[in-house]
């Protein structure tokens, strides 16, 4: 997992998260991007045709933008740890409250707890206003995932 | 008309352009539940780091299977937004297999629809992941009758 780190450690210095995200082949997939605001992380999921899940509002598929949540989390715990690894889901659970329409999407993950062994996580994802979210989301992450799993 | 189930899922799988892409397949559906296929693909493969799985893939795959059971267990296509959606995982799948989401929807009230739905790979007894959803049904008339006709496979004129 070195190359890991390395890949975490030269996406701070240069503000490219891009080598990061592209870990996750579901995430190039679907196209999410990020960006640093000082602290902050916000992810962007970039308006795409391919994403579409009905057509006839248009709006954006349900498990994508469910997905989008789930891997801004994982890339949220990834990037803000002491020692990158890639957290392994546990649980999550999504609520939605407005249709995701045909246009770019944000989405902000907040680590409510870590411990050492579970990270606790909500997120919100929004278009227009981030006080006018589409869905928001929790999920449990195991952080000492790295060695359960080899 | 032609209300079969297995078609019908096939038709709204192939209405989707999300679904195309990842050419997710309709393997099995009756009135009760489906079965949906997400097939092994290179798209999906990280070869650098083989600890990574299906990140968010699944989820799509989970919705996905839901959403269709609601397809099945009502008799005319409505358009039905997903309330709230939450996966349990229990396992790591394996990339080098299909994953499967088999799905029911077990109870059907006049404005709520209520799913359950089975991630797995090998075997219904080895789950990958558990999940349920609640989707509300729309009030008559609001779902768009072109996409439903397209999808009840009774739109004549439609390719």
């Amino acid at each position: 997992m070195a190359q890991l780190r390395e890949i975490v450690a030269h996406a701070h210095q240069s503000g490219d998260y891009q080598p990061v995200i592209e870990i996750i082949p579901y995430a190039k997939i679907i196209g999410v991007c990020c960006e640093r605001f000082g602290e902050e992380m916000i992810f962007r999921l970039p308006k795409n045709p391919d994403n579409i899940g009905n057509p006839t509002l248009p709006a954006i598929h349900g498990g994508v933008i469910a997905s989008f949540m789930e891997l801004t989390a994982a890339f949220e715990l990834t990037l803000q740890l002491d020692q990158p690894a890639l957290a392994k889901i546990i649980d999550f659970s999504v609520d939605y409250m407005r249709a995701g329409r045909d246009r770019d999407t944000f989405a902000i993950c907040t680590i409510e707890r870590q411990g050492r062994r579970v990270g606790n996580c909500s997120i919100i994802a929004w278009q227009d206003k981030r006080s006018e979210p589409i869905a928001s989301a929790r999920a449990h992450f195991l952080l000492d995932s790295l060695t359960a799993l080899e | 008309m032609n209300t079969e189930p297995l078609a019908k899922c096939q038709r709204f799988l192939a209405a989707l352009a999300h679904m195309r892409k990842l050419n997710m397949q309709a393997v099995a559906a009756d009135k009760h539940q489906v079965t949906v296929m997400l097939p092994v693909q290179e798209a999906l493969q990280n070869h650098q780091f083989k600890t990574y799985m299906h990140g968010g893939v699944l989820t799509t795959l989970v919705d996905t299977a839901s959403s269709m059971s609601t397809l099945v267990a009502l008799d005319e296509y409505e358009l039905c937004p997903t309330l709230d959606l939450r996966i349990d995982h229990m396992s790591t799948p394996q990339l080098s297999q299909p994953l499967y989401a088999q799905a029911e929807c077990y109870r059907i009230t006049r404005s709520v629809l209520f799913t359950r739905a089975t991630v797995y790979q090998a075997s219904l007894d080895q789950p990958v992941a558990y999940a349920i959803a609640t989707f509300m049904r729309p009030e008559t008339g609001t779902t768009d009758s072109a996409f439903k006709a397209l999808i009840d496979g009774t739109a004549a004129g439609l390719p």
